[in-house]
């Protein structure tokens, strides 16, 4: 009888414990017996966020929202109350955005408090902080698609006026639509790609360099295959799962990039019928014709490394390894430099200084000049006729000032030979790959520094 | 369909009747203790037990899905939340209805049959205090005690079974599960379990006392017990869900 | 009326449903008498004692326990009317969970106000009385029917009532613990002036204990009074139950 009382007490004490316990653990998680300061802003859409979702100060968890107070009119945006842990008050000043995040495609809302400039005031308790609205999924999605018809309507613009010569530019086209089916097909990789900010980053800084510099023909198809590329595997993915009101969140760097895309894709448009159109200057119609179908053959030269290089985008890596897809476009300079097979002093190397190679055009960006195209093939012709079937490596180098610089220059560099020797000898892209040293040469060839692009032709493995 | 209202009469009238005893004297605390050891700590195996299973064949479920949206960091806070908020007091309510309602429909209509209750009405004692009172009310205290319980378990069975498939460390796992976790979203669930321990005290114990169709009336009172409290502890739920709901409406997520 | 009668029953009718089990039956048992109820199976004999102990509501009529109108009384006053009599069930009725000790014990406990030394006294006192001592810490289901019917009725006596209400104390019961019994019974009839209502179909046992015999059939009361002239009675039935 004893016995029995006795564990029944355990029962009823320990039950009473564990609730206790619980009770506490959530008091914890709330803060709500530290410190604490209470931030406002306003939204004039909410997006899905209640009282008690997570605010976050520069990514750390800070606290929640303390109230929401409803608008009184339409016009009129909703007030949340944001408690933040006091600790982290000295990072939030009168000028920190704030603005709706979310933790991947399924996670909670949460209100993101970015930290302010040095040198703007501490935010003071009850300060209304500015905000950025979020946007929402269907506006991308709509511009997305009109996007990838109006590129649609492009590329068969070009196609119709010079029939028949744009083979390359079909073959590219066919497959960037392999990876458009492989992404759809490749199971979680959106799933993953949503997930990883990494690489939205990317997409982004990719889109934003190609705005800065004006706008070439290269770097908007680049990029407008790309995110369109993107904005159709997610467009499909996302209408399958029907997960539409849930990404918009997430989606929130990818939607930057979109938003950009469309004065590329204009831009895109406009260089397009500037190339093939009436020429305002008289030059006759075959001169421009035959102007354009050069210019042309570059640009399908560049979609299809691009679309090589879109492959070796840190997303893909997994996927593309897995179909084979894997090839020297990925070389990335530091395991390049490492390297035996690349370093090996057998190799045969031609060394292309940048001044016969480029000039300057019109808008900054650099492209090959009529001796240059010479020189390459000189240099093909050196390398010996092997060097075309064997796998070749274009190394870019620039002796620009700041390292940045080097590194796109370097880069651009060893694209455009890479892609005037595709589209002059038709190289199995597979074969061929570019990379950017920025000035400096590997070790092993003998060169301290060097400021244009080497023909590396990897010596035949037995 | 008369029948109908005639029982939910009955057995509403029976309801109250508890409620009115409870607090008259005597209060029974010698019958509540026994019968809280009765209800809870005899049902703790079942309850703990299940908990864990549960709780890794939950985590087994949902994983796959959170792990293709990428979503891993929420595979703890699904478990905790689901746990919390239903699992835990709606199958605890489930287990007890079956173990505790079918021993009080069976064992009161036995000793209706047998005439034990006319035997302590006939020693002046009051046998709905005696008998019933104390059954109910260890049921209402013992149900909260034993979700919480599930509740534990159940997360413990998500944690073993997510630490076996990526090794993630207890502190960390308890810090996702407990992540944006509010106090709504435990203690009405856990109350609610109040309410359920009502309706199977109640209900078991009013088809216990009140039929008297001798040794075959026991069966038939056993098995009426779980099947009418299943069914109403699943009917109060969606009620109390909805009341939670409106009472605090940041515990909707 | 007066208080000389302990249990006096009045016209009183009780139905099940369709079946009328008791018609209009009264009958009155004064202090330190006994009545034996006699009965097919089915009379409504059982029914009888627990009207009597308002463990049913009669349909109609009056039954009164002393002065108080049981069928009237609820709450506190029935427990108090109750706690003046003892009622042997005929299944015995213990509590199947409780031991015998306890089965005793509960009562003395919860009712009253007895120190643990004493209520150990009164149960030895009324085990030995019915001569299962020995047996006080066994459960129900560890006794023979015969020794749970003596548990009953130990049970019954506990709080030593004004009035004693016996169903079939001696079914089930060899010849000599059957006399046992009855002399239990005699004794608590004569030297405590209990009033008693004892159900049996034992006529030996009835003669000896009972000062008069009530005979129920179907649902009536057929004939009341003292053995010897009901032998006479003119009713078949109730002539061949007393035997003569
Ligand atoms: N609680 C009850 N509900 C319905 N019928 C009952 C009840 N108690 C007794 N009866 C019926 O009343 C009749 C008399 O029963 P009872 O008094 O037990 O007979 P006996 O004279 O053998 O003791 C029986 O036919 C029995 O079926
Ligand atoms: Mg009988």
């Amino acid at each position: 009888m004893r016995n029995h009382n006795v564990t029944i007490g355990i029962f009823i004490v320990s039950g009473l414990a564990l609730f206790t316990l619980v009770l506490f653990t959530i008091g914890n998680e709330h803060k709500a017996f530290s410190p604490h300061v209470d931030l406002h802003t306003e939204f004039a859409n909410i997006s899905g966020l209640t009282k008690g979702s997570d605010v976050q100060v520069a990514g750390f968890d800070a606290g929640e929202i303390a109230d929401i107070e409803v608008p009184k009119s339409p016009s009129g945006r909703f007030r949340l109350v944001l408690r933040i842990d006091q600790r982290l008050n000295p990072l939030v000043r009168t000028d920190s955005l704030v603005t709706v995040d979310s933790e991947g495609i399924v996670g909670d809302k949460f209100v993101q408090i970015h930290g302010g400039s040095a040198n703007a005031r501490e935010a003071a308790a009850s300060t209304t902080l500015p905000s950025k609205e979020p946007l929402s999924l269907a506006d991308l999605l709509e511009s997305s698609n009109d996007l990838i018809n109006g590129a649609n309507g492009t590329m068969k613009g070009v196609q119709g006026k010079l029939d028949g010569t744009l083979d390359a530019a079909t073959k590219t086209i066919n497959n960037a639509n392999d990876l458009i089916v492989g992404i759809k097909q490749g199971k979680g990789t959106v799933g993953m790609l949503l997930r990883d900010q990494t690489t939205a980053t990317e997409i982004q800084q990719a889109v934003a360099n190609g705005e800065q510099a004006t706008v070439s023909v290269k770097q908007a198809s680049a990029s407008l295959k790309h995110a369109s590329g993107q904005a159709d595997a997610l467009v499909s993915d996302f209408a399958s799962r029907g997960l539409g009101g849930k990404v918009d969140q997430t989606l929130l760097s990818a939607r930057g990039a979109a938003g950009n895309l469309d004065s590329i894709s204009g831009q895109l448009h406009q260089t397009m019928t500037e190339a093939l159109g009436e020429d305002g200057r008289g030059v006759d119609a075959g001169g421009n014709i035959q102007q354009s179908l050069s210019n042309l053959t570059e640009t399908t030269g560049n979609m299809a490394a691009d679309t090589e290089a879109l492959k070796h985008e840190f997303f893909f890596k997994g996927f593309f390894k897995h179909r084979g897809y894997y090839s020297l476009a990925d070389l990335d300079p530091t395991t390049y430099r490492n390297d035996r097979v690349f370093t090996n002093p057998d190799n045969g190397r031609a060394w292309l200084e940048a001044a016969r190679l480029f000039e300057q055009t019109s808008n900054g960006q650099e492209r090959l000049t009529t001796e240059g195209k010479l020189q390459i093939e000189e240099a093909i012709a050196e390398l010996g006729d092997g060097a075309l079937n064997g796998p070749l490596v274009i190394e870019g180098y620039s002796s620009q000032s700041d390292s940045g610089t080097q590194l796109a220059a370097s880069h651009s560099r060893a694209l455009l030979v890479l892609h005037y020797i595709h589209a002059r000898y038709q190289v199995d892209l597979r074969n061929i790959g570019a990379v950017a040293l920025r000035n400096t040469p590997p070790p092993g060839v003998h060169k301290e520094t060097w400021d244009g692009v080497c023909i590396m032709a990897l010596k035949a493995s037995s | 369909m008369i029948g109908i209202f005639d029982f939910v009469g009955a057995v509403g009238l029976f309801g109250l009747r508890v409620i009115g005893s409870v607090f008259r004297i005597p209060f029974e605390l010698e019958q509540i203790w026994r019968h809280i050891g009765e209800a809870g700590v005899r049902s703790l195996a079942l309850v703990l037990s299940a908990g864990l299973a549960l709780g890794v064949v939950m985590t087994l479920h949902t994983r796959g899905a959170l792990v293709m949206f990428g979503a891993t960091a929420m595979i703890p806070k699904l478990q905790s939340l689901g746990f919390f908020v239903e699992i835990g007091p709606l199958v605890a309510a489930l287990l007890v209805a079956g173990r505790v309602g079918a021993g009080n429909g069976a064992v009161l209509a036995d000793m209706r049959a047998t005439e034990q209750i006319d035997a302590i009405e006939a020693l002046s004692m009051d046998s709905f205090k005696f008998l019933v009172v104390p059954r109910v009310v260890a049921c209402v205290i013992a149900l909260p005690l034993l979700t919480v319980f599930m509740d534990f378990c159940g997360i413990l069975g998500g944690y073993l079974s997510e630490y076996t498939l990526s090794h993630i460390s207890l502190h960390l796992y308890l810090t996702r599960a407990f992540q944006g976790m509010q106090w709504s979203n435990f203690v009405p669930p856990t109350l609610k379990a109040l309410v359920f321990g009502f309706i199977i005290g109640t209900i078991s114990c009013f088809f216990g006392y009140t039929t008297n169709e001798g040794a075959e009336g026991v069966g038939r009172a056993a098995t009426s017990s779980v099947v009418v409290s299943s069914l109403l502890i699943i009917l109060a739920d969606v009620i109390l869900v909805k009341i939670i709901f409106l009472t605090f409406p940041g515990s909707a997520t | 009326m007066s208080s000389e009668n302990s249990v006096t029953l009045h016209g009183v009718s009780k139905s099940f449903g369709e079946k009328q089990v008791l018609d209009n039956v009264s009958f009155s048992v004064g202090r330190g008498e006994a009545i034996c109820v006699l009965g097919r199976s089915g009379t409504g004999k059982s029914v009888t004692l627990k009207l009597i102990l308002a463990l049913l509501k009669p349909d109609a009529g009056n039954i009164r326990i002393g002065d108080d109108e049981i069928t009237q009384l609820e709450g506190q006053e029935l427990s108090r009317v109750r706690r003046r009599m003892g009622f042997l069930f005929q299944s015995g009725a213990l509590f199947d969970s409780l031991s015998l000790h306890d089965n005793l014990a509960l009562p003395l406990r919860r009712l009253t106000k007895k120190s643990k030394d004493e209520i150990e006294e009164i149960i030895d006192r009324v085990l030995g009385q019915v001569e299962l001592a020995g047996d006080k810490h066994k459960m129900p289901r560890e006794l023979s029917g015969g020794m749970q019917k003596r548990a009953g009725l130990a049970r019954a006596l506990v709080f030593e009532p004004e009035t004693l209400l016996v169903d079939e104390p001696s079914s089930g019961l060899d010849r000599i613990t059957a006399s046992e019994i009855d002399d239990l019974l005699l004794d608590q009839k004569v030297r405590r002036g209990s009033a008693m209502i004892i159900v049996t179909h034992d006529l030996h046992g009835a003669r000896r204990v009972g000062d008069r015999f009530a005979v129920l059939d179907k649902g009536r009361l057929a004939g009341l009074g003292r053995p010897q002239d009901l032998e006479k009675h003119e009713n078949e039935t109730v002539r061949r139950l007393v035997g003569g």
